[in-house]
């Protein structure tokens, strides 16, 4: 892939989540995130952009699981119609939704 | 199978001879019928004597010929139960005697001549298939006739709409309906989800959702709104989310007493309700009573909203800056006098919406004397407002924002007397459903308006090409980013293609449009406005054209657009996101850019998207 070669860019990135969870996540998943997309970009001189490490102080474990799992998700329907809606529960909703709103997801 | 329908010369053809019998008679009220009965008995002959012949021709002994055909004088054994006690010899005799019968059905001239009769490739492609079905229809039991069922082996009345079994047996009522509901249901759904799904695609299309999947934050909004019963506190979530909330159980008509005490926090200062049709008064007052705060309230379809309501919003302390009522034509004239009196002062926008009988000139009149801070009026599907009240709009010296779509008939001096008395601090201005004003109206707009970027007049037949070509020509006002002159067309039912007089938006006041905002347009509307030229549009989105800015474009009804025009559209326009092509009948085949979309294609098709970049090409 494209991201592989630009700079030596990992084409993986991690998400680490307030109580140290790590997921590991395809770059090009990630980027569904206008707010880690901006991270990354190596243009931003983000410290996130250089270590390819995002730490987020307001988001648990598992809501971030949730929106790893959302990332792949997103990521392997990207060019399909129609398309299921994923199955979120309803009591992560609300913590998902804020998430989802800083995230820019 | 046992297919119905194809006229068979060798079924009993009902036999009229006179006077029937006593007998005959009698059984045929029991539901017996005598011709039948010769009917069976002559084929089951047949079939010994087929048999026997069989058996003796391939060197079988008498006992298994005796065994595969029903000796005549034997009472006709149950087919069905014959079939679930056969041995394995018994099936593969069965099977061989049903291929024999096939063979000779095929020789058959009346298989031949039924053959040519349908057609040899369509529905009866295959020999094979056809014969056996054939075979079939002739050992089938007749409609009115008893038959045992395949499955359960019970008696029944054999119809028209008996089914057959896995085995080619009839079924009765009751199997039927089971094996109905074990795979029907599955043919059933399969059936309506083709078009629930391409219905599906398209609304998605008008969403603006596609491709791909929904982002995060729709899906959660969906499923909160899904669960809102369970839910007790929104939280602290932002505004906007509040408002997407707020927008979505309303479409799904959830907002109701219950639901409407999430949106109700003390330290809010906005409320808003996009469907209020189940609230009652109380549940308005409780606004009120639990947000003393409040600053912004929407609310429509709030036709509970009434003058009890009112009333106590003027007890209260409550200070309002913006109110937009939808839908409450319970609130008199008398209330409204005094809400704008007691409340006028801090309001600084208002807008009303369907007040059907009230809200009318006078108290407009009363706006420029209680509210001198307005500076946002919105008056939408009123009744009740004429010249007179319009005139009263100039005395708003601060308005920067002003929409009037007004029922009765209203003419230009009024709108001249408004724009050369605010003119120069509007922001936005909208005129719809304005039938009668002339030249005079956009005259005044050229001369006094210099800070408008919004313009919407709509429903006219009396403004002329020229009319808007002066007013876009050496304006002194920035280029706008919203532009609705939709329906701005000349009408003559018996030469509709004709425009002698240059009446409505065409050529010339398109072209001088583009010209002074394409540079900043963000919205186009030009709906219905059909006097406008190919070479107009030719000439305005010709190559070298940029309009960085544009995002939706309404060309419907242009009768002069086609794919050229279509496709240059799209050139042009990077940023486009929509464009609506209704009732053009030169848009046919369209390659829309990956991203952009194209609504109201006449075909049946809808419209197909051409890959660009990294993706592939797809059809949809």
């Amino acid at each position: 892939m494209a991201t592989s070669n630009e700079g030596g860019l990992s084409k993986y990135v991690t998400l680490v989540s307030s109580d140290g969870f790590e997921f590991v996540v395809l770059r090009e998943a990630a980027c569904k995130s206008g707010a880690i997309k901006r991270m990354l970009d190596p243009k931003s001189s983000f410290a996130e952009s250089t270590t390819g490490r995002c730490t987020f102080e307001e988001i648990n474990g598992i809501v971030l699981e949730k929106v790893a799992e959302y990332f792949y998700y997103s990521y392997k329907n990207r060019n399909q119609e129609d398309v299921p809606d994923m199955d979120i529960p309803p009591e992560l909703c609300l913590e998902l939704l804020m998430a989802a709103d800083f995230l820019d997801t | 199978m046992n297919p119905p329908g194809p006229p068979a010369a060798n079924r009993p053809s009902r036999q009229i001879r006179g006077p029937q019998s006593a007998l005959t008679d009698f059984l045929a009220s029991h539901n017996i019928s005598a011709n039948q009965i010769r009917q069976d008995a002559l084929a089951r002959r047949a079939a010994a004597v087929a048999a026997q012949q069989a058996a003796e021709g391939s060197g079988d002994n008498g006992d298994d010929a005796a065994d595969a055909a029903d000796s005549p004088s034997a009472e006709p054994e149950p087919l069905p139960a014959r079939r679930r006690n056969e041995s394995k010899a018994q099936s593969a005799k069965r099977k061989k005697e049903e291929e024999k019968a096939i063979a000779r059905i095929k020789a058959s001239k009346q298989f031949q001549r039924r053959r040519r009769q349908y057609g040899s490739d369509d529905e009866m492609s295959d020999e094979d298939e056809a014969a056996r079905a054939l075979f079939q229809e002739t050992m089938a039991p007749l409609p009115g006739q008893m038959e045992n069922c395949e499955i359960c082996g019970k008696r029944f009345t054999v119809t028209a709409y008996s089914r057959a079994g896995p085995d080619g047996g009839l079924l009765c009522p009751k199997c039927t309906k089971e094996l109905d509901q074990e795979e029907g249901s599955a043919r059933k759904r399969r059936k309506t989800n083709a078009g629930r799904q391409r219905r599906q695609v398209q609304s998605n299309l008008l969403d603006g959702i596609y491709p791909g999947a929904k982002d995060l934050v729709t899906l959660c909004v969906e499923t909160l709104a899904k669960n809102v019963d369970q839910a007790e506190d929104f939280g602290d979530l932002p505004p906007a989310l509040i408002d997407r909330l707020a927008a979505i159980l309303s479409k799904k008509r959830l907002l109701n007493p219950t639901t409407l005490d999430l949106f109700l926090k003390p330290d809010r200062d906005t409320v808003t309700v996009y469907d209020g049709a189940k609230l009652s008064s109380d549940d308005y007052i409780k606004i009120f009573q639990i947000v003393p705060k409040i600053k912004h309230l929407r609310l429509r379809n709030a036709v509970q909203f009434k003058n009890k309501v009112m009333d106590h919003l003027l007890d209260t302390t409550v200070e309002l800056e913006s109110l937009s009522l939808h839908g409450s034509n319970l609130i008199d004239d008398t209330r409204w006098d005094r809400f704008l009196t007691e409340k006028g002062s801090h309001l600084k926008a208002l807008k009303i919406y369907h007040t059907d009988g009230y809200f009318g000139d006078e108290q407009i009149k009363l706006l420029a004397k209680t509210c001198p801070n307005l500076q946002r009026l919105k008056i939408s599907h009123n009744q009740k407002v004429t010249d007179k009240g319009i005139a009263h709009i100039a005395n708003l010296p601060g308005l920067q924002h002003l929409s009037l779509e007004i029922y009765k008939p209203t003419s230009s001096p009024p709108y001249v007397d408004v724009l050369n008395s605010i003119g120069p601090g509007l922001r936005t201005l909208s005129l719809a459903t304005v039938y009668h004003i002339d030249d005079s109206v956009l005259k005044a707009i050229h001369e006094n308006c210099q800070n408008i970027f919004k313009l919407r007049i709509t429903d006219n037949e009396v403004l002329t090409d020229q009319g808007f070509a002066n007013l876009f020509t050496n304006w002194y006002n920035p280029p706008l980013t919203y532009i609705d002159l939709h329906k701005c067309r000349h009408i003559d039912a018996a030469v509709p293609r004709d425009n002698p007089n240059g009446i409505g938006l065409a050529s010339r006041g398109f072209e001088a449009l583009m010209a002074h905002s394409g540079s900043t347009l963000r919205h186009l509307n030009v709906h219905s406005c059909r006097h406008i030229s190919l070479e107009s549009f030719e000439k305005v989105f010709a190559p070298g054209t940029q309009y960085p800015e544009l995002r939706e474009i309404d060309l419907s009804f242009c009768q002069n657009v086609n794919d050229f025009v279509v496709g240059s559209i799209f050139r042009a326009c990077p940023n486009l996101k929509t464009l609506k092509v209704f009732g053009n009948f030169g848009v046919r085949d369209v390659r829309v850019p990956k991203g952009k979309i194209l609504i109201g294609v006449p075909n049946a098709l809808g419209m197909q998207i051409e890959g660009t970049g990294e993706d592939d090409g797809r059809v949809i």
